[in-house]
């Protein structure tokens, strides 16, 4: 009963509805503008959080991620230009829909399998997170050891790519986690004697950098486009359109969900697996891909379906899924919070005013999505000539703000150079900032492993747990070299085809 | 997914990841031989190697090395699928990227002697002058927005930053 009032009491603060719902309104305008991406929102948003309560940064960083996972799918289906690549499925069939005179059908439909989606994840977030964390109460820090290899692991062997860029960008993040003063003997680790560097490289920058500008120095370095404008016409969803489709939306949530909570999977693998089991199932699998309402519904369901259940490794096991969720993992720690076991232990009312403010959200999506609809073309119509500018200037005042030092703005500046160039040469900067804030971690655990273990090295195999983790470490390893040699040999077939190269 | 695209005929089929993994195997190299034992301290005595400082730095340029030979070899042998990943594109004048890199250096150069306002008018307008914008009434904005930023970090957000340079 008293934690009941505590959480009530932490929830019902006015600044987190308003957190809520400026997080979903930002989140999804920027979703729904093309080039800008909801990843680049939450890390400019991140220094807004600083004088926030921990209750509504979170919650406003939440908003939008939400926000934009629904503000990607409006561009798929009304310019084909999908927001975020999880949207990219939904334009297979929304913009046939649209070039039908279908768009608004389409984009409600997108919009109320979304709300569903989101709200069976976060669901299951509330079920599984507690109960995932009690589980990992019993670990120490060997477990944790094999737990970060093994999360490493699987994100470097699902992420999209190459798998040897993959790890290149992994390490390349754990070798820079390193830069600072040594936790345990605390001597200079590569700060080459720059004090701004002995209290190792700040999150918010690299962050900020690693983003935002490559997207600013992509734009000016491009030939100008046309820019592209768009109505959302025709009809809307009737209830007999949408029930036909719950059960695709129900399947494609649930997907999405197990997809979510597995980390480095992400959100377009789950709307296409999604959208293929609908494919699958429907009574007119030849209506795919030419503008069917039910694949909107699926694809949707299947990407709205991660955004709560990537939370789950988050919060019950401090462990980041993708890029978005190692961003919230930063507002953690910026509020002298780390995500895990103990933060259920010690914290429980604010975890469980994070997930009432995680269910507001979907109601909140509900409207502002309704909104977006109506008023799209005002929002698409504002050019990136003057939204870059603004977008820069937002990325310098964030990154100053971290420590009031002009220091910062220029490490800024070289992620986004550093960014540019993984851009150019296809290096994926999402394993980049997983290996960024998983190495001290990786390099904590085994350091604590080794003194527990009095140097003892079996202590690493000391249980059924860590058992567990090493044969999941060494099935993601045998995955991504499966998949490695799949990849080689199509690619030795289509070389041996006549007419296949330049 | 891994997507491989291998075309016959040229001797390096993906350039960038030749230049790329050059760069990585010379970076590597660096990092093990010269960065590690002259800028990472290490106590005199250790019960365990792995428990060092250098150990995991030392670890990561193997695997560097390693990784970015394989990148090498890959760029060798395997094409970029470059219309999937978007690396080409067609590049605009050079000096809209100059005048993007100019308003960055502003930004940086400037912005503790200016303040946030005047650096980011500044660069706004130099930013506005690279696509170019061709409305006369959106050079307007150049003032606004950075105002009205500026406010919003230090007024309602509690972040502090050099406002003016008076």
């Amino acid at each position: 009963m008293e934690n009941i009032t505590e959480v009530l009491q932490l929830f019902l603060a006015t600044e987190n509805f308003v957190a809520i719902a400026v997080g979903v309104v930002v989140g999804v305008t920027v979703g729904s503008i093309p080039g800008l991406t909801a990843t680049m929102a939450v890390a400019l948003a991140l220094p807004f959080t600083f004088s926030m309560q921990p209750v509504a940064a979170i919650l406003l960083l939440v908003g939008i991620y939400k926000g934009g996972m629904y503000g990607g799918s409006i561009t798929a289906i009304l310019i084909r230009t999908p927001g975020s690549p999880a949207s990219a499925c939904t334009l297979l069939d929304g913009y046939p829909m649209a070039q039908q005179g279908e768009a608004k059908k389409a984009l409600k439909m997108a919009l109320y399998s979304s709300v569903v989606a989101d709200f069976i994840s976060n669901i299951a977030l509330i079920f599984f997170a507690a109960y995932l964390a009690k589980i990992a109460l019993n670990f120490g820090a060997p477990e944790f050891f094999w737990l970060i290899c093994f999360s490493l692991t699987i994100i470097i062997s699902l992420a999209s790519g190459s798998m040897v860029k993959g790890l290149i960008a992994a390490l390349l993040g754990i070798l820079l986690s390193l830069v600072g003063l040594d936790s345990v003997f605390g001597s200079q680790r590569l700060t080459f004697g720059n004090y701004n560097l002995m209290d190792s490289i700040s999150f918010i920058p690299l962050l900020i950098g690693l983003f935002a500008i490559p997207e600013i120095i992509e734009f000016y370095r491009k030939k100008v486009v046309p820019h592209l404008r768009a109505k959302a016409s025709g009809a809307g969803v009737s209830f007999s359109e949408f029930k036909g489709s719950l059960k695709s939306i129900v399947r494609g949530s649930l997907i999405g969900v197990i997809i979510g909570a597995i980390p480095g999977t992400g959100a377009t693998a789950a709307a296409f697996i999604s959208y293929g089991d609908a494919k699958r199932r429907s009574p007119h699998p030849e209506r795919f891909g030419k503008g069917e309402l039910e694949g909107v519904a699926a694809s949707e369901a299947g990407n709205n379906g991660v955004a709560g259940a990537t939370l789950i490794p988050l919060l019950s096991l401090g462990i980041p899924g993708d890029v978005i969720t190692a961003i919230i993992l930063g507002a953690f720690m910026v509020h002298g919070l780390t995500p895990g076991p103990i933060l259920f232990q010690e914290n429980l009312p604010l975890i469980y005013a994070i997930f009432l403010g995680i269910m507001l959200s979907s109601v909140i999506l509900l409207f502002v999505g309704s909104a977006a609809i109506r008023y799209f073309s005002l929002i698409a119509d504002i050019p990136k000539s003057i939204l870059f500018p603004i977008v820069l200037m937002f990325c310098v005042y964030g990154s100053y703000a971290v420590n009031n030092d002009t220091f910062d703005v220029w490490l800024m500046l070289a992620f986004g150079v550093l960014g540019y160039v993984f851009n150019r040469t296809g290096i994926p900067a999402a394993p980049f900032l997983i290996g960024f804030i998983l190495g001290p971690m990786f390099e904590d655990n085994l350091r604590r492993s080794l003194l527990i273990g009095s140097n003892d090295l079996s202590i690493f195999v000391r249980g059924p747990i860590t058992w567990f983790f090493i044969a999941l470490t060494v099935g993601s390893i045998l995955l991504a070299t499966y998949r490695f040699i799949t990849s080689w040999h199509k690619a030795k077939q289509s070389a041996g085809k006549p007419g296949a190269g330049t | 997914m891994m997507k491989f695209h291998s075309t016959g005929g040229a001797l390096i089929k993906d350039p960038w990841d030749v230049v790329a993994g050059v760069v990585l195997l010379g970076f590597s190299l660096l990092l093990l031989f010269h960065l590690v034992p002259n800028y990472i301290g290490q106590p005199p005595i250790m019960q365990n190697p792995m428990m060092s400082p250098r150990w995991l730095p030392t670890i990561v340029g193997w695997l560097l090395l390693m990784f970015s030979v394989m990148m090498i070899i890959q760029g060798l042998l395997v094409a970029d699928d470059a219309e999937d990943s978007g690396r080409r594109f067609e590049r605009g004048p050079w000096l809209r990227f100059a005048l993007m890199a100019l308003s960055l250096v502003v930004y940086v150069g400037l912005f503790e002697m200016l303040g946030a306002v005047i650096s980011g008018i500044l660069a706004t307008l130099i930013l506005f002058i690279a696509h170019p914008v061709r409305t006369w009434w959106i050079y307007g904005l150049a003032i606004v927005f950075p105002v009205g930023v500026t406010l919003l970090f230090t007024g309602v957000m509690n972040v502090p930053l050099p406002m003016l340079p008076f």
